[in-house]
């Protein structure tokens, strides 16, 4: 509900300002992923990015990542311009990006260790997060060990434990199965109400964006844009029964119907 | 407790059979060559019975220690300069675009080049002894594991990259946290070969103006015609060879503890051969 109460004179945690980005593809022409697009972050808001694929939402959150450079505009994360990735913007990527050389203690402690922490207070944090996904004990088992879902756990404990301005989740649950995605979505939910950070949250699951997201952003393709940003109306905490209301079922209907009108446009 | 068993049960019986071949394979070549040299069907000039070799052994065996301690240290010094060597000039390749447009050029030139036709010219360069065998040595190795190392930066995922910029890491950071790590299982296959390549290399050293070493004694040997002693001094040079691959098959599984290899069992070990 924060963000509903919020005003939107409040200072934006992010600030995209008329970005726009295009690859060039084979013929050395630029293709338009991103056209012109604007868009607030509030702080402390868990913000879904929607849309079919293609829409260049994937593209969006690594241009927030700062691992790509905007072609046009400009982003701003406490009114700092964003110049290139750093720790203070993490990312939990859709494919399995968990170091294999490093157990799970040593993939969960790899930001701290590059912000220099002190051993010590390392040993206390990822104790503390690995206990917060439930990891506990699993400290000096190999990824090569453990369960999809699991190094998911671990991909998030790595990315969370630096606390991070804002955390950026790139269909982090896609390639996990129906069930442990579930546990996932509501393990995760429980973290964030604890700490609060600001999250994008990139899926194309609409039912996954209305059940973890303060403010749902809808985007479509060619070029990619924002058709609408809805917001969540739903009280925290949330459990999966919500998914079954009929009010939560009415409105994955209608952002369904806004994506199969983009889907058909474009085909 | 049960399963316990049967799993070391299991284990076991995989092991004898691992090492059944290990030992059918040189017991049968050894009956064959007696059968041979037995029956007379080949001239002992050529295939020397087994009791010949065994006497040139006991004959020469006060010379060997000192033989096989100079062709050993010679070999791995020229070696571990070479996989040195190559490595750090892939890293540094891999790192930086001035650097990788000239070595790479230079490495693009010496690679097709025969390395043993340089023999003369290091003879010429470096003098008789050991200076320039070892630096044959090191050229061979070096060329091999350069390329290699350069390949396998090219090939780390991206994902691993991503990740690492994302969680603040820099450039560095990322050199020494995920691409040394990532490529050292892949350079393992080079640095073996390699390692093979430079017990050839020494003998080819050896045969150009050496005074002491296996290979000099080979030569020794060949002038003589005596062509069991040759037999028995390959035979030593296949021993050291096989240990040294060995220890280097050792170490791998020690630094690569957290390889997918080490947990792929039933139908696909069995497709990529590692059960």
């Amino acid at each position: 509900m924060d963000s509903l109460t919020r005003g939107r004179d409040d200072p934006a945690k992010i600030q995209i300002e008329h970005l726009s980005f295009s690859y060039p593809d084979k013929q050395e022409r630029r293709v338009n992923v991103i056209d012109d697009l604007s868009l607030s972050l509030f702080d402390h808001e868990f913000l879904a990015i929607v849309g079919a694929s293609g829409c260049g939402k994937t593209t969006l959150l690594n241009i927030i990542a700062g691992l790509l450079p905007p072609r046009v505009g400009k982003l701003f994360l406490d009114g700092q311009e964003i110049k290139g990735p750093g720790l203070d913007r993490t990312m939990v990527f859709q494919d399995d990006a968990v170091f294999p050389w490093y157990t799970v203690h040593g993939n969960v402690e790899y930001g701290l260790r590059i912000s220099k922490t002190k051993k010590e207070e390392r040993e206390r944090q990822v104790a503390h997060y690995l206990d917060l996904v439930g990891l506990s004990g699993c400290d000096a088992l190999f990824p090569r060990q453990l369960s999809g879902g699991m190094r998911k756990r671990v991909d998030v404990a790595r990315a969370i434990i630096t606390k991070p301005e804002v955390l950026l989740m790139d269909e982090p649950f896609a390639s996990l199965d129906v069930m442990t995605k579930e546990k996932l979505q509501e393990q995760f939910l429980k973290i964030w109400n604890e700490t609060r950070m600001t999250v994008v949250f990139v899926t194309h699951d609409l039912e996954e964006a209305l059940f973890m997201a303060d403010r749902v952003v809808v985007m479509v393709s060619h070029p990619g844009r924002i058709s609408r940003i809805v917001s969540v109306p739903f009280d925290r905490p949330r459990t999966k029964d919500l998914k079954t209301f009929a009010e939560f079922q009415a409105m994955r209907r209608d952002l369904g119907h806004v994506l199969d009108a983009d889907q058909e446009h474009s085909t | 407790m049960r399963d316990k068993k049967n799993l070391s049960l299991e284990t076991g019986r995989s092991r004898l059979s691992d090492f059944l071949p290990k030992i059918i394979v040189p017991f049968g070549i050894l009956t064959l060559w007696i059968v041979v040299s037995e029956l007379r069907l080949v001239r002992p000039i050529f295939v020397p019975p087994p009791e010949n070799v065994w006497k040139s052994f006991v004959g020469m065996y006060r010379l060997l220690p000192k033989a096989i301690l100079t062709t050993v240290v010679m070999t791995l010094s020229g070696f571990g300069i070479g996989v040195g060597f190559g490595t750090i000039s892939g890293l540094v390749m891999a790192y930086n675009k001035a650097i990788r447009d000239f070595l790479g050029t230079i490495f693009d030139f010496t690679r097709p080049v025969p390395v043993f036709a340089l023999i003369p010219l290091f003879i010429l360069w470096f003098g008789i002894g050991r200076a320039p065998q070892i630096a044959l040595i090191a050229l061979g190795t070096s060329v091999v594991l350069g390329v290699t190392t350069l390949e396998a930066i090219r090939n780390v995922p991206t994902i691993y990259i991503r990740a690492a910029l994302t969680l603040g890491a820099g450039r560095q950071r990322i050199y020494s946290t995920v691409i040394v790590p990532y490529i050292v299982p892949h350079l393992i296959g080079a640095i073996r070969v390699a390692a093979a390549a430079s017990w050839g290399l020494d003998v080819a050293a050896e045969f150009m103006g050496s005074q002491t070493g296996l290979g000099y004694l080979i030569v020794m040997q060949q002038i003589y015609l005596r062509t069991a002693g040759i037999v028995m001094l390959v035979a030593i040079y296949s021993v050291l060879a096989v240990i040294f691959d060995t220890l280097i098959a050792r170490l791998e599984e020690r630094i690569t503890p957290w390889t997918e290899r080490r947990s792929s069992i039933g139908v696909v070990a069995s497709i990529v051969g590692s059960g």
